[in-house]
Parts: structure tokens; C-alpha cells; sequence
């Protein structure tokens, strides 16, 4: 079947199969920081924006998403001009292997979006779908909490 | 997966998706999160129609007698939504231990109630507050208790071409309180139990008892007799330790690797007592 998406701002006509899973999709489109860790909705490494909303990509049928628009890390920044999120992902040491890295991006991400003063239970709450094996769980929120501050004091940054 | 799905319908209104299902002629399912549907290993399923995108399917609305919620809206707005008092307190609970942020952003408040896991959240809460389900065949629609649908298991209760459009639940006054409570192995695991309740008090008697519970057992059940023990007592330390031993004395328990039956029995009892303490304490209030 023919999908029409858009990804990260472009328009993509992608020919897929109908019962084929979103996250499939985006790698073979090239999104490759779409990560496949548990594959059945639980570890949130594959998480993207799918209208403004982060949910799983593997428990998603391509087919879900006609006409929507979806965000995954690569739309976020590159390593020449990193999201504020990123920086701070790398600044406060929250990156650990890296693997859960795009999805708790992508979560963190949709929590600014809608709440730009996040307490830490809130960034808790918002992160709590992405799990890391590295147990990386503290700094993450540090590097939240921080990329919150710098938004609001309206510190130069990407996006 | 789903082996032999070719074909997505789309429908823009209810009565589209209600036409689009009767008329079928291969075999169409309802998708609405997809949670459940992408993880379903069902090769006969030919075609969905997504309701997902119904935009006259998703709200959170209440007024001064009740809160009504559309059949596709996803759990995190229930749970985020600022409704109060005592349903709408106990539904946003409820929603709010369904999995995680990334789970709720999908799986729907209608979904949870028709896809029906031994798991799934919501149904418990919906039975203690005595919902009721809107179901529509196009412009035709009836409102039927959720616990018909839930007796009847909602497959087979609904008819071709008619999907839960709506779930109503009444808004209590002062003298009622509710409590909601899962346990997991973890926050986003599946539920192993799940307990709901719902007591109303009047002149220092329970007037109305609602216990309901789910995970533990096949599908979510009232336990009616420790209901009926309740009602019209006055509420004491002993009367619900005896309706929590009613309620989990005769319960048939269905198996899960993550605990053994005695252990889940033992601990039911134990949130069942707690659950009725709570409901209870806050109906005095």
C-alpha cells in the first residue's frame, strides 16, 4: 500500500506493506536512530512523535500513520547543531551506551513541547516508557530539568 | 502479525466506520491504538478500519451528573485531563497505571474495555462506578451497563457494524468514595491484580458497595456476594476483612508465570481489605 507521511518536516510517498510495523519503516527509510529493543511495546528505545504524541513505533502498524507527521531523533539536531536536549544529554553524562538515547529524546521532547516548567516528577512521569539498561536513570532527568532552564532563560540554542 | 492484512479504511465519521464494518466483505476488525492489534498473531484478518482519527471520538467531557468519554481517546488524556471527584479521580488513576507514557499516548479508553486483557486497566474502574457504554450503528445507538458488555464479552455482544462510541459514567456526591489499586512487578508491567471499589455511605451505614477486580482472574468480575455482605452494614475492621475472605473464597484464578496462584490469592484478600478501607475513609470524609 501506498503511505503518505511526513518525516521530521519532508514528505515521503513510501511503498510498505500493509501489515508491516512502523518501525520498520522508518529504519528501511533511513531513520536509523529508530531503535528496536523489545519489540513488543515495552522498552520505549523505538519511541517517535506520531502527531505531537511519542508513542512505541514497533506496535505501530505503518498503516496507522497515513497523512500523520512524525519526528524521530534526526529531527531533532546533528552532532554539528545538537537540540538543547542533546547537549544536555551529552553535557550531563546521561548518554550511557546510547541505545535508549532516541526514544528518551523523543519523550523528553514531547514534554517540553507541552509543559515547558517540568517539576522532576513530571520529567519522571514523561520518561517513564524508556527504559536503560545502563540504569542511567538520574542523569537524564538532570539533563530534562536543565534543558527546561535553559529554554526558559531563552539561552541561545537550536529549535 | 497479521498475515493476510491488505487493506486500512479510514473513516472520517462514526457512522462511516459503522458502515465501512457492515459492509465488509473480508473479514475487518475495529483499530483504534493498535496496541493490541499489532502484537496479535491473527492470519484471518483481512482489513481495519481506524477510528483512531475520528475526531468526534475523542473527548473528555463532564457536567454536574456525568463524565463522558469518547470511545478513542487515548488513556494520557484521561489520566492528564482536570476532571475531579470521585469518578473522575478514580478514572484518571486508573489510566494513569496503565503502562507507560509512550503505552498511554495510544492505548484508548474504549480499547482497554473492548480489547478486554485479563490485564487491562480501565473495565475495573468502570464497574465500580457503574458505567455505562454507548454503543452505535451508524445514527442508531443504545447505552447498555458496562458490565453487559463485559458479562457478555464485547466481541460478541456487539453487532456487525456497531463500535463503543462512548463511555458515560455517573458523577457521585459527597458520602461516596472510590479506590483503585494494581499490582505489578513492575509500574509498566502487565497488572497481576487489580481491585476497584466503591463505597457509599449514609447515616453512618454502607448504602451502596462496589468491588470489582481483574488480572487475577480471566476477565474483570464484581464480586456481587461480598456487595451484598456490605450493604446496609455499618462499616467495621471485621466486616471488611470478611467480605475481602468472601470475595477471594470462590474466585477461579487464572494462571501467570510471574506469581503462583497462593501467593496472588493472598495478596488480593489483602488489597481488597485495603481497597474497601480506603473507600471507606474517603466516603466519611
Amino acid at each position: 500500500m501506498k503511505l503518505n507521511v511526513k518525516i521530521n518536516g519532508k514528505k515521503f510517498d513510501l511503498e510498505v506493506n500493509p501489515n508491516a510495523m512502523l518501525i520498520d519503516v522508518l529504519r528501511d527509510a533511513g531513520f536509523k536512530s529508530v531503535k528496536s529493543g523489545c519489540n513488543e511495546g515495552s522498552c520505549g528505545a523505538c519511541a517517535v512523535m506520531i502527531d505531537g504524541r511519542p508513542k512505541n513505533s514497533c506496535i505501530v502498524l505503518a498503516g496507522q500513520v497515513q497523512n500523520s507527521e512524525i519526528l524521530t531523533a534526526e529531527g531533532l539536531g546533528n552532532p554539528e547543531t545538537p537540540h538543547i536536549l542533546q547537549k544536555s544529554f551529552v553535557d550531563h553524562g546521561a548518554t550511557q551506551c546510547g541505545y535508549c538515547n532516541p526514544g528518551s529524546l523523543i519523550s523528553a521532547k514531547a514534554l517540553l513541547d507541552r509543559n515547558p516548567k517540568p517539576t522532576e516528577a513530571d520529567v519522571k512521569d514523561a520518561l517513564d516508557g524508556n527504559l536503560c539498561r545502563c540504569t542511567g536513570y538520574v542523569k537524564r532527568i538532570e539533563a530534562v530539568l536543565d534543558s527546561a532552564k535553559i529554554i526558559q532563560k531563552g539561552t541561545k540554542g537550536n529549535k | 502479525m497479521l498475515k493476510k492484512l491488505t487493506q486500512f479504511y479510514y473513516p472520517k465519521t462514526v457512522e462511516e466506520a459503522c458502515l465501512q464494518l457492515a459492509n465488509a466483505k473480508e473479514k475487518t476488525s475495529v483499530l483504534a491504538g493498535g496496541t493490541s492489534e499489532a502484537l496479535r498473531n491473527d492470519s484471518t484478518i483481512e482489513a481495519l478500519v481506524d477510528i483512531s482519527k475520528i475526531k468526534e471520538l475523542s473527548y473528555v467531557k463532564s457536567d454536574s451528573s456525568s463524565i463522558a468519554i469518547g470511545a478513542a481517546t487515548p488513556v494520557q488524556d484521561i489520566y492528564k485531563s482536570d476532571l475531579s471527584g470521585v469518578s473522575g479521580e478514580l478514572l484518571k488513576t486508573a489510566a494513569g497505571k496503565i503502562g507507560s507514557t509512550l503505552l498511554r499516548n495510544a492505548i484508548t479508553a474504549g480499547g482497554n474495555l473492548v480489547a478486554l486483557f485479563p490485564w487491562s486497566d480501565l473495565p475495573a474502574a468502570y464497574m465500580v462506578l457503574d458505567a455505562e457504554v454507548v454503543c452505535r450503528k451508524g445514527k442508531p445507538k443504545r447505552t447498555v451497563p458496562v458490565i453487559n458488555l463485559i458479562n457478555s464479552k464485547p466481541a460478541a455482544f456487539l453487532d456487525k457494524g456497531e463500535i463503543v462510541a462512548e463511555i458515560k459514567v455517573p458523577v457521585f456526591k459527597k458520602g461516596t468514595g472510590a479506590s483503585f489499586a494494581k499490582m505489578s512487578k513492575t509500574s509498566n508491567d502487565y497488572s497481576l491484580i487489580t481491585v476497584a471499589s466503591r463505597i457509599t455511605i449514609a447515616d453512618g451505614k454502607i448504602k451502596e458497595a462496589r468491588l470489582a477486580i481483574n488480572a487475577i482472574t480471566a476477565q474483570p468480575v464484581r464480586c456481587e456476594e461480598a456487595e451484598k455482605l456490605l450493604t446496609s452494614k455499618k462499616p467495621s475492621a471485621e466486616l471488611i476483612a470478611e467480605a475481602a475472605k468472601k470475595a477471594v473464597a470462590g474466585l477461579k484464578i487464572r494462571k501467570d508465570y510471574r506469581a503462583t496462584e497462593e501467593y496472588r490469592k493472598e495478596v488480593c484478600e489483602v488489597m481488597i481489605r485495603r481497597s474497601l478501607e480506603e473507600s471507606i475513609a474517603k466516603a466519611g470524609k
